[in-house]
């Protein structure tokens, strides 16, 4: 009796869902794995990919990049709430908005929501980063309701990319009477109210965020009704919650032994695709945490030369990434288009590597492995964060290359908090960095220009003939290839880092749905287009 | 008693002081500061990050900081996360605590029931086959990390035989208007393998002190007057042994009350499980003092009150402990 009573509860317990929902209608419905908090995915208000992933949703900006993410070119760019843009003259384009565009409360979007949020975007009071990001625009005026009029301090390659990319609109009636400093506490910051496919439904902090479809989306009614983020800041939740079938897509640079279980499951199908996402040995260049004093070693540029040279940077990714991930020359991802045109750096050179040392006076000469000049040894201290994943898996193999060629490395695995405050104060030697970059290679000075120290260039890389070359290929005109080619030969040969790796991004969708298409700079950004197949639909595709 | 009581309170209410006092100074000498994460995520004018800087009293010396955050919060305001900001750390504290609570209850409860149960079954059955058989199994769950333990659960039963979830406390997808009865089951079926994970660790330890316990109580002389006097065996176990062998289970009560609100990390991350200890976890990485703060005192309060209770009950129970 007692073991029939406890069958009964068990079964309950693990019963599926009850079958015969009648009345329920088919929808679709997607649930997305997300390993950050979508705090505030407003455009220009936050950053990081959980805000921006979510923002993609529900913001439209005027226009998005092609599929090959050239930002030079702005006949390669999608029609998105800028119906079509036309050229005045090499300082102005204009920009006539798509007049079916409706606010999720209603009111239509007009060129006042672009004026005001680019605007806002420009002031330095409000915003430094996206001050220095749009400093070339040199006015946004309205030209009727729906014309807006972009102007510009001078002729370049990327003002189509610079007025659409960087600030999507916003509905300025809801915003242009709250105070600047207010807006980020505001009812808006919390519920954001868009223009894009889909609608702010909740958000539980730590937990899900749910929209809904906005069927009145100009572009056309979204074909899943439902999108949920599950945020799970564990790597292993992230990954069970696709395996167990809870989640229906995941997408995150991926190592093989984090694929290997997903490939195993029928009913997920995998998809990669190059990545904006760049790993590399930053050399600080300045002393530990003290940006008075040049580095002891690093700040000799031919030492810099031989660490690079010590590496089997190809052997090395495959080793960490398998096929998922691709060398890189510069700081530029797979995805960048700089990376078609960049030069290639030569492949490892051990040998060449202890010659260098040797000219710079670096030799054993105590006989234990580790070189040393004047009774100081070769050692260098690698900090990276414990809890990324692919930093972990190339630490040692990288402390190991390094003593065949004589270099002592220490590893510093830190929590991530003390690396980023550590890294922000320049207290590391070889920082093994990996960011996330904008498609635009302009983005290049904010990290590897002199104008950068105090700021995102924590390693203080300062090099005249870069900077030169850098402000030379951004404001290039048609011949910007050969410029940014430049730019990146003379960065090389400074050697300001080991350039290393770009995963692949992989997504991870379920079979079940049809017509997926992956934005490369905005993974679910098409979303809307995205259907169920009708013989595949489960339960939860009903509501 | 009530002098007792008042007492044993005011002592608790010091080392509560000291306890706070410690832990807030601990945090601020760890590295890491919140706003360069925060501004990090997202950009941010310099006088927003000072205004921000001043709203969390970031600008002050750290005493003045204590006494800032140590004036609010006897009045229970512990502020705003700054993780969340402008959300309430109380808000988000009463977000996470039922999830908590429902498995630190579960594991409590699996752990007071079945682990005395077995413990007592051990030591009614000592040196047989049944008892050396729970010994191992009891050493065995005891010697496993949770960590571990969790990845090979969920490894076997959600991934391989997908008979239960994951993560998560319940079903993303459960209609908001479901039976009461299907959010039950739902939460049931997620709550399972979290419990496991965690229950035997502690099931293990309950055993063992059960079992010693009882093992010392079944020797004595009125046990063995008990049985000659005709009662039933399960009399015998139940009234007369258990109710002796009960003071070291009720000091492991004690010390596993604060199960109740701090879970544990490791579990909560990988079950994704929406309690207190996944919030803390993520306010150490983000350095959100407020949260972590308001996380840390409930957990310190929580333990004052288990050795409180202990004691309560060792004085109610044995009147040997009482003060002349």
């Amino acid at each position: 009796m007692h073991s029939i009573r406890w069958s009964v509860l068990f079964g309950l317990c693990l019963a599926g869902p009850l079958a015969g929902q009648a009345g329920r209608r088919d929808t679709g419905t997607i649930t997305i794995v997300i390993g950050a908090e979508p705090t505030m995915p407003i455009p220009t208000w936050s950053s990081g990919k959980a805000n921006a992933d979510v923002g993609n949703l529900l913001f439209v900006p005027l226009a998005r990049l092609g599929r090959k993410l050239v930002t030079t070119d702005e006949k390669s760019f999608e029609p998105a709430l800028a119906r079509r843009w036309t050229r005045r003259d090499s300082l102005t384009l204009v920009f006539d908005l798509d007049q079916r565009a409706k606010w999720q409360d209603g009111e239509p979007v007009t060129s006042r929501d672009v004026v005001w949020s680019l605007n806002r975007a420009r002031d330095s009071t409000v915003s430094l980063t996206y001050a220095l990001l749009l400093r070339e625009i040199r006015s946004v005026t309205a030209d009727g309701p729906f014309r807006v009029v972009v102007a510009f301090k001078r002729a370049y390659a990327e003002q189509m990319f610079d007025a659409v990319y960087h600030a999507p609109p916003l509905p300025a009636h809801l915003l242009d009477t709250i105070p600047a400093g207010r807006l980020t506490s505001s009812a808006f910051a919390s519920k954001p109210v868009g223009d894009g496919p889909y609608k702010w439904v909740a958000l539980e902090p730590g937990q899900r965020l749910e929209l809904a479809a906005n069927p009145d989306f100009f572009l056309g009614r979204p074909r899943l009704e439902r999108v949920i983020f599950l945020i799970a800041r564990a790597a292993e939740a992230q990954l069970n919650l696709i395996l167990d079938g809870t989640a229906d897509a995941y997408e995150a640079p991926l190592v093989p032994r984090q694929i290997t279980p997903i490939i195993e499951k029928p009913e997920l199908r995998i998809s990669t695709r190059p990545s904006l996402i760049a790993g590399y040995l930053l050399f600080n260049q300045k002393a530990w945490g003290d940006r008075s004093k040049p580095h002891p070693i690093l700040a000799d540029p031919e030492v810099r030369r031989a660490i690079g040279m010590a590496l089997d940077r190809n052997g090395l990714v495959k080793a960490v990434f398998g096929p998922y991930a691709g060398v890189i020359d510069g700081p530029m991802g797979q995805a960048s288009w700089v990376r078609r045109v960049g030069p290639k750096l030569p492949g490892a050179n051990l040998a060449g590597a202890r010659r260098i040392l040797a000219q710079r006076g670096w030799t054993d000469s105590d006989g234990d492995g580790i070189l040393d000049r004047n009774g100081a040894p070769l050692t260098l201290r690698l900090s990276y964060p414990g809890s990324s994943m692919p930093r972990v898996l190339f630490a040692e193999p990288i402390q190991a290359a390094l003593r065949q060629a004589g270099i002592g490395i220490e590893l510093l695995r830190l929590d991530g908090a003390v690396w980023s405050d550590r890294r922000a104060r320049g207290e590391f030697d070889i920082d093994l960095s990996q960011v996330l970059l904008d498609p635009t290679p302009a983005g290049l000075v904010q990290s590897w220009s002199c104008a950068g120290i105090g700021g995102t260039n924590v390693a203080s890389v300062c090099d005249p003939a870069f900077d030169r070359a850098l402000d030379i290929a951004i404001h290039a005109g048609p011949e910007a290839p050969d410029r940014w080619r430049d730019a990146i030969r003379i960065l090389q040969s400074s050697n300001p880092a080991v350039f290393l790796y770009s995963p692949a991004g992989t997504a991870v969708v379920h079979t079940r749905y049809r017509d997926v298409s992956i934005r490369p700079e905005s993974v679910w950004a098409d979303l809307w287009r995205w259907s169920v197949d009708p013989a595949q639909r489960l339960a939860r595709d009903q509501r | 008693m009530a002098a007792w009581l008042v007492r044993r309170f005011a002592l608790a209410a010091i080392t509560f002081g000291v306890v706070a006092v410690i832990l807030f100074a601990l945090m601020r000498a760890a590295p890491g500061d919140p706003l360069s994460r925060l501004t990090d995520d997202r950009p941010m004018a310099p006088a927003e990050v000072a205004r921000l800087r001043a709203l969390f009293s970031l600008d002050q010396p750290v005493l003045t900081q204590m006494g800032r955050f140590a004036g609010a919060a006897v009045r229970g305001d512990f502020g705003a996360s700054i993780e969340y900001y402008p959300v309430r750390v109380a808000d988000l504290v009463r977000a996470r605590l039922p999830a908590s609570l429902l498995l630190g209850a579960t594991v409590l409860f699996v752990n007071l029931t079945l682990g005395i149960w077995l413990g007592v079954l051990q030591a009614r059955h000592r040196g047989r086959r049944i008892d050396r058989w729970l010994t191992r199994l009891s050493l065995t769950g005891y010697a496993a990390p949770s960590f571990w333990l969790a990845l090979i659960l969920v490894s076997l039963f959600a991934i391989k035989w997908r008979l239960l979830p994951a993560a998560q406390m319940t079903d993303p997808l459960l209609p908001a208007d479901a039976a009461w009865w299907v959010r039950a089951r739902d939460i049931g079926a997620h709550l399972i393998l979290p419990t496991v994970a965690l229950a035997v660790v502690t099931l293990a330890a309950t055993m063992r002190y059960q079992r010693t316990a009882m093992l010392e109580v079944l020797r004595l002389d009125f046990i063995r007057a008990a049985r000659a006097r005709g009662l039933s065996e399960s009399r015998v176990i139940w009234r007369h042994a258990w109710r002796n062998a009960l003071f070291p289970v009720l000091t492991l009560t004690g010390l596993w009350l604060p199960m109740l609100v701090s879970g544990s990390v490791f579990v909560e991350s990988v079950f994704n499980w929406p309690g207190l200890g996944s919030l803390a976890a993520g306010a150490i990485a983000t350095r959100d003092y407020p949260v972590l703060m308001a996380t840390a005192l409930l957990v310190s309060a929580v333990v004052l009150l288990g050795a409180v209770v202990t004691d309560l009950g060792y004085y109610l129970l044995d009147p040997r402990t009482r003060d002349p």
